[in-house]
């Protein structure tokens, strides 16, 4: 009875931040200048250097020092940030930048075309080893056309390169810095041109950020312009999700990100805390990436009574305390390039998915209930690579895994697996079913990503779907508007009903502070927290 | 005596060895090419290749292992990729925090056994029960929910100890504390037992004959043979609070090899979990061989051969 009412009072609280982010910007008064916030967070970067980081975490740290060329708003479009404007040539291929002329490195260089050239130069550069060059599949070269006007070329149009632009894995970072070599230890050396200056790293323990006294080159979707309010930022890592709420209510830390679904109810409606959720998978959902080239999985039949034969809202809400929507489609619910129409399309239907495993001959039954077909058990194992398990995702695949037991006599067999094992699947296409959550980037980029043909998952797959491999690769190329959302919309029909992705839930980041910390928000293009260039501390 | 010192030594180094060969086997045996082992999460061109120049991939296995244990010799852990650091120069700057708090936990665990020991051994049924009620529930409870308890009394509620940070002797009072308890319950049971079996020696009685006050019996005299069974849990008590540790720095997020080595872990960052566990294979041995030498200074009865 208390569970029920803890979560419908949450789901309440949850909804009117949501609804309500403008509102509760005008309720909290005039912002004010000054003042330091200690953040707890859950995951200490293991690089700081936004090019190289490979971390979700890193890149909200990452966005407190770094800017991007351009903005990306909530609703999908852009915005200027370090580029006044843009434009891109009619075949798609060249994309040229005009430059804000005041804008100064953290070490004191002047940001020009020539730095942008350096960095672009930089990531595309495989001795540089960096994360980011995926980015630039079909980067070609960046030319100076004068001091504050860049031409970056490509190889052939990239309907995602513009979005690219926006991450913060391609923020620019100061040429002189580049030039030193290793940046992952951040500290002063990594000198971006952010909002906040980096001052210092102790390892295990913390970092710290000052104001950029300088700043007047924010986003265009920031709520305010001119230097951060803040004085002082600094991160300290709590890894253990108890002692960060424990550190937040005894007014230890400001602000804490990664509260735990059972931990909500200490902040929701609490006088002296605000609770504050996350853009719910503005990237993609959390998915089963069912391998629909092996057997059994090969038939389509088997994957879509997978798909069907359990009713996954009732498990999603039980395992996160109805803090998290259940997922429709591979892009999650937050996104502009969400397909709507798969909402109520599929699942939960038990007596349809039993008809199509007795159709496609699965008949037998063994001792302990499974189907069999010839003597061989209906079975497909779960490969989830262990470093990965986290919020509890691998009980809501026993849940799952269960349901399919008593509801289907289906052997969903979940086996917590060593990275090395997936690594050595993955090299050899023997992965059967992979439940992944997808970096943000763009929508075209994520599909690609999970089931393009020299995606992560498919590259070494020798025959993957050509219907679908196809579709990616026009996604990419299409730099028509309109014309790219419908093919992405095809896709992600086509990704559940042929049952190669069978999506679950989208997750959402939890913030919690104490009642003075305000314009706390999330940021489209990281899928995550914002910066903390709009917060301030009222009195 | 400096027959066994030595002997006792070269044992060691044995057991040094054999950890080594035993790392750079488990190594081999892991499924997948080294280099994709060793390079954890991370994948660029060139970076397959460098590993296998570092390491010497090519050449024969024996080779390799040679060149591995001379590495290690040198203190030369390679480096981590996911780092982009030399592995000694992650390592080494994380060890003096986690030997701190190894060192402070122990201490205070030595002080809580031997006071508990000292004041309950031989007396009254009441506080001797109660005592070792204590220590029991301490013995047995997880560090990890001890340490979760101690936060909420002492930092959440009554907020006299911070989290962690840097804020001088405040933060390393409760995360020494959680370190110690446990090891403390464990080490006053059998330093009570040792001491209450001492206490009925003929030796006891006839040192009191001379009228020999009771606390110096038991100080000077009991503690001393109760000893000997305390230190033969010498090494089990290092490798207990060495593993503690690595939970202590999770719970309060202090820096040290903890928190390395799980982000190493996390991060497949290979290199580094394995100069971790070379490095804990290493502080056991040393520390066994340092106790085992320590019996022959408490015990003169072993010297005497």
């Amino acid at each position: 009875m208390r569970k029920i009412s803890i979560s419908s009072r949450t789901a309440i609280v949850i909804a009117s931040v949501m609804l309500g982010g403008q509102l509760a910007q005008a309720q909290e008064g005039k912002p004010i200048s000054g003042g330091a916030i200690t953040w707890g967070v859950a995951t200490e970067p293991s690089c700081f250097d936004p090019h190289r980081a490979s971390q979700q975490a890193a890149f909200f740290v990452a966005r407190n020092y770094i800017d991007s060329l351009v903005g990306k708003k909530a609703d999908g479009t852009f915005a200027p940030w370090l580029a006044t404007e843009w434009s891109v040539s009619p075949d798609g291929k060249e994309y040229t930048y005009k430059l804000r002329e005041d804008v100064v490195f953290h070490d004191g260089e002047k940001f020009d075309a020539a730095a942008v050239k350096a960095n672009y130069d930089f990531v595309k550069k495989p001795e540089n080893a960096t994360n980011a060059v995926a980015l630039l599949q079909y980067f070609d070269r960046a030319e100076v056309v004068s001091p504050y006007v860049v031409k970056l070329i490509l190889t052939q149009p990239d309907s995602t390169f513009l979005e690219s632009t926006s991450n913060v894995k391609l923020g620019i970072i100061s040429p002189k810095a580049l030039a030193k070599g290793d940046l992952c230890g951040g500290g002063p050396l990594l000198a971006g041109t952010g909002p906040f200056v980096f001052e210092r790293y102790s390892r295990g323990q913390s970092a710290a950020f000052v104001r950029n006294k300088d700043y007047k080159w924010g986003p265009g979707y920031a709520v305010h312009t001119g230097p951060a309010y803040l004085d002082r930022v600094t991160l300290r890592f709590l890894p253990e999700a108890a002692v960060r709420a424990g550190a937040l209510t005894s007014g230890q830390v400001d602000l804490i990100e990664g509260v735990q679904p059972t931990d909500v109810a200490l902040f929701a409606d609490q006088a002296e805390f605000k609770l504050l959720t996350g853009p719910s998978g503005a990237s993609t959902s959390f998915t089963f990436n069912i391998n629909y080239t092996i057997p059994p999985a090969d038939d389509v039949r088997v994957r879509r009574a997978l798909r069907d034969g359990f009713d996954l809202e009732p498990l999603v809400k039980q395992v996160y305390l109805g803090t998290v929507p259940r997922a429709w489609s591979i892009i999650g619910p937050a996104n502009p390039a969400y397909n709507k129409a798969l909402v109520g399309a599929w699942g939960n239907n038990i007596a349809g998915a039993n008809k199509l495993l007795d159709e496609a001959g699965w008949t037998g039954r063994d001792s302990e209930g499974f189907r069999t077909k010839n003597g061989v058990r209906l079975k497909i194992d779960v490969g989830y690579p262990q470093p990965y398990v986290r919020d509890n995702r691998e009980v809501l695949i026993q849940g799952i895994q269960a349901a399919l037991r008593k509801n289907i006599g289906f052997d969903l067999n979940l086996r917590i697996i060593t990275a090395g094992e997936y690594a050595k699947n993955n090299a050899n296409g023997t992965w059967t079913i992979y439940p992944n959550t997808d970096n943000p980037s763009d929508p075209a980029r994520e599909l690609w990503d999970m089931l393009g043909s020299k995606g992560f998952l498919y590259s070494n797959i020798a025959n993957p779907d050509l219907q679908i491999t196809g579709l990616i690769d026009e996604a990419l190329r299409s730099t028509d508007v309109a014309k790219k959302r419908a093919i992405t919309d095809e896709i992600q029909k086509l990704g559940v009903d042929q049952a190669f992705i069978v999506p679950m839930f989208a997750p959402s980041w939890f913030l919690a502070a104490k009642n003075n910390v305000n314009g706390l928000s999330f940021e489209a293009g990281l899928d995550s927290p914002s910066s903390a260039y709009d917060f301030w501390l009222s009195k | 005596m400096w027959s066994r010192i030595i002997s006792r030594l070269l044992t060691s180094l044995v057991v040094a060895w054999a950890s080594v060969t035993a790392a750079f086997l488990a190594l081999h045996a892991l499924p997948g090419r080294i280099q994709d082992i060793l390079a954890g999460d991370l994948e660029y061109p060139g970076l397959r290749e460098a590993i296998a120049a570092e390491w010497g991939l090519d050449r024969s296995l024996p080779a390799q292992y040679l060149d591995f244990l001379l590495r290690i010799l040198q203190g030369d852990f390679g480096t981590s990729y996911v780092l982009r650091q030399p592995v000694t120069e992650v390592v080494g700057s994380q060890l003096m925090p986690t030997v701190q708090l190894a060192l402070l936990g122990g201490l205070l665990a030595i002080v809580i056994a031997v006071a508990l020991a000292l004041l309950t051994a031989g007396r009254g049924r009441i506080s001797r029960q109660i005592a070792s009620f204590l220590e029991l529930v301490f013995a047995s409870t997880p560090v990890f929910w001890l340490g979760i308890l101690l936060l909420m009394a002492f930092s959440f509620t009554l907020r006299w100890f911070p989290v962690s940070g840097a804020s001088g002797w405040k933060s390393i009072v409760l995360p020494s504390l959680t370190l110690a308890l446990p090891t403390a319950g464990l080490l006053a049971q059998v330093l009570r037992e040792a001491m209450e079996k001492t206490l009925d020696q003929p030796f006891v009685t006839t040192v009191r004959s001379r009228g020999v006050g009771e606390l110096v019996i038991r100080a000077r005299h009991v503690l001393r043979h109760a000893l000997l069974p305390a230190v033969t849990l010498g090494g089990w008590l290092i490798g207990g609070l060495l593993g503690g540790a690595v939970i202590t720095e999770k719970v309060f997020g202090r820096p040290g090899l903890g928190t390395v080595t799980l982000g190493a872990v996390l991060t497949h960052d290979v290199p580094v979990v394995l100069a971790v566990v070379l490095l804990a294979a290493f502080i056991h041995v040393a520390a066994s061989t340092v106790l085992d030498i320590l019996y022959l200074l408490i015990d003169p009865r072993l010297r005497a051969q």
